[in-house]
């Protein structure tokens, strides 16, 4: 069964009296445990399709089931809880709360979202930090952090929850060459470690490389898609 | 809980200038009504205090109609002498009751032979009275100041203004010409044994004598009076002691007419100072207002600003699965926590200025009356305050904080 499936799925933005479509009709199907990469100029939908994904937004026209739960139906509190059980998200700014340490931002969702036992936590976020490679860094707060640094606490609080899928929105733009593609090999390793499946988007063309599908965006349509046979190894 | 306002402390000191800046304006707002309250409350029972324990009593008993009459001092308007043995009778039984004191009040002219002038005499029980007025005797400030002995059979306590404006000293005679009940006019020979300060203000003239030379002069054959004062044993009880004790008289009823013989009256109905009792607590109130609107409008203020300045923050956590309520109950304790420690700091700050107060005791005179303050902390007041500032601080929050709950993560994250 896929994890994410959309039909027919459009969305409107209505700017003054103008409805603007900002996706157009996109039928997909995704299954678990894949690296995907959405890629297209900016304005071409991979934001919208992103948070239509994620349940951050109702499509305006189709469906969209996320686990195969439709999304269209949840309310406000609904859709919190289920971002919170089942997805992931790493953003372009990082977006680390920055008055809480690299430790405590990571144990935010534990906490705020999945009330896990605070024994439970430790274990869990010191493992994972470990696996980020921030584990020295745990008592530091975001301003004091590189920006490679704070996305590798955003991957960390991403996937702290297990969830079965994390979105990251331009998760390396921010990021010099080197430190992307050490974010992106990073995900990877998550990936295969907790068959998580990732969606990113993205205009970088040499990141792009690393993705298993390739589904380029232009005017709010899928125009493209492309499987990636040299992703990295276990693809 | 404890999570929220862990990261609700910590988002306060992230704009530290600000945080600190809203709580000094609250807490001086706080200081000053615990200052404001304690030297307010202090005032009015200091006043309070010597105007019933030097003359009026907590409570007085009259014939019906005499207090409307009071400032002739009416002789006709009398509590005769069975009436008194009925609320005696009562007074007796009332555990509310310490003691009470029968006074004879009458208007006199008194001469030193040279001069003359007008007083006001009240004539009484010296034993009794300094039971009901405890502080009487000390404003006797030249002669006789023994409770028991303070007006004997012929001897006289005058005011000073009678003594410096007739030039009185103690062991001088004067004559007190009155007219009684039937219009009949008598004089009587006292000799001064008192000069006290004018008791009932600048311009009271009142004397005191022994309510046997008040029979004696005014030709009282029997044993009616003109008032029963009445000291409580517990001041703070006096609205349930008046009630209980206006209910008891007003069962005694006019044979003819069927209405209450008697009439009561608290000190707060006799003394115009209950006036300005009330000004005093009307203007704690209205300080009160004003803190209202100081953390009103500071905490809206800076609750509304954080919101502003955090729609990606908010964005990022509601996107990550924040619970709507988690998000409101955040932003709420931010608010509250802001006015909790204001509150406290303000309190404290109230509390040790008061206490400087107390040690340092401010005297000033009021009217005739020489006042020290001693404020007391108050501590109701504190605890009063401190749930506005709390209320209102959760109140002022509620705006920011459902706005800040009801973001829309997609919008919010745009700000990012």
């Amino acid at each position: 069964m896929s994890l994410i499936v959309l039909e027919n799925a459009g969305k409107d933005y209505i700017s003054g009296e103008i409805k603007v479509p900002a996706l157009k009709g996109i039928n997909l199907s995704i299954d678990a445990g894949r690296f995907i990469s959405f890629v297209g100029p900016s304005g071409s939908g991979k934001t919208t399709l992103l948070n239509l994904i994620g349940c951050l937004d109702k499509p305006s026209e189709g469906k969209v089931f996320v686990a195969g739960v439709e999304t269209n139906r949840m309310d406000r509190k609904t859709s919190a809880k289920f971002r919170g059980a089942n997805i992931g998200f790493i953003f372009q700014n990082f977006n680390l709360i920055p008055v809480l340490t690299v430790y405590e931002n990571v144990e935010y969702p534990l906490i705020m979202v999945q009330n896990v036992p605070p024994e439970k936590r430790q274990q869990k976020i010191l493992a994972l930090l470990g696996k980020v490679g921030m584990t020295d860094q745990r008592n530091k707060y975001p301003a004091q952090l590189s920006g490679g640094q704070k996305q590798r606490v955003a991957v960390a609080r991403a996937l702290v929850t297990e969830p079965k899928l994390v979105l990251a929105d331009e998760p390396t733009a921010n990021l010099d060459h080197d430190t992307a593609y050490k974010v992106i090999g990073l995900m990877h390793d998550m990936k295969k470690e907790f068959n998580t499946t990732f969606i990113f988007a993205t205009h970088d063309q040499k990141i792009v490389g690393e993705a298993e599908v390739i589904y380029t965006m232009e005017d709010g349509l899928i125009t493209k898609t492309q499987e990636n046979k040299i992703a990295r190894e276990g693809n | 809980m404890k999570n929220i306002i862990r990261i609700a402390w910590r988002n306060l000191l992230r704009y530290t200038r600000r945080t600190l800046l809203t709580s000094f304006l609250i807490a001086v707002g706080v200081a000053l009504v615990i200052i404001f309250s304690g030297i307010g409350n202090s005032f009015k029972n200091e006043i309070t205090g010597i105007l019933t324990n030097s003359n009026l009593g907590d409570i007085q008993i009259h014939k019906k109609g005499y207090v409307g009459s009071i400032d002739n001092l009416p002789l006709d308007i009398t509590i005769p002498e069975d009436g008194l043995k009925q609320i005696e009778s009562l007074l007796d039984k009332n555990p509310e009751i310490r003691s009470y004191s029968e006074r004879i009040r009458f208007g006199a002219m008194v001469s030193n032979f040279v001069q003359t002038t007008n007083m006001r005499l009240t004539a009484v029980y010296p034993e009794k009275e300094s039971k009901t007025c405890p502080g009487l005797v000390k404003r006797i400030k030249e002669g006789d100041s023994n409770p028991n002995t303070f007006v004997k059979p012929g001897s006289i306590v005058i005011p000073l203004i009678v003594a410096n404006g007739m030039n009185l000293k103690i062991g001088d005679d004067v004559v007190l010409v009155a007219t009684n009940k039937e219009g009949s006019v008598n004089g009587m020979t006292f000799k001064i044994t008192g000069i006290s300060e004018n008791i009932m203000g600048p311009q009271g003239k009142d004397g005191y004598i022994h309510i046997n030379d008040a029979k004696s002069l005014l030709r009282i054959e029997n044993g009616e009076i003109t008032e029963i004062a009445v000291k409580l044993n517990n001041f703070n009880r006096l609205k349930k002691a008046y009630k209980g004790i206006k209910n008891e008289l007003s069962l005694i009823l006019r044979e003819k007419t069927g209405k209450p013989v008697f009439e009561v009256h608290s000190w707060e109905e006799l003394s115009p100072f209950s006036s300005i009792a009330q000004i005093v607590t009307l203007l704690i109130m209205v300080v009160r207002i004003v803190l209202i609107s100081i953390v009103l409008i500071s905490i809206l203020n800076v609750m509304m600003m954080s919101v502003y300045e955090r729609i990606g923050e908010i964005g990022t956590i509601a996107s990550i699965g924040t619970l709507p309520s988690n998000i409101l109950a955040l932003f709420l304790s931010e608010g509250i926590i802001l006015g909790f420690i204001s509150a406290i700091i303000g309190n404290i700050v109230g509390i040790v200025i008061l206490l400087i107060i107390n040690a340092i005791k401010l005297r000033f005179t009021f009217g005739m009356m020489e006042v020290s303050l001693a404020p007391q902390i108050p501590i109701a007041e504190v605890v009063l305050t401190s749930i506005i500032v709390v209320s209102i601080s959760a109140l002022a929050s509620l705006q920011p904080a459902l706005k800040a709950s009801r973001m829309e993560p997609v919008e919010a994250l745009r700000h990012v």
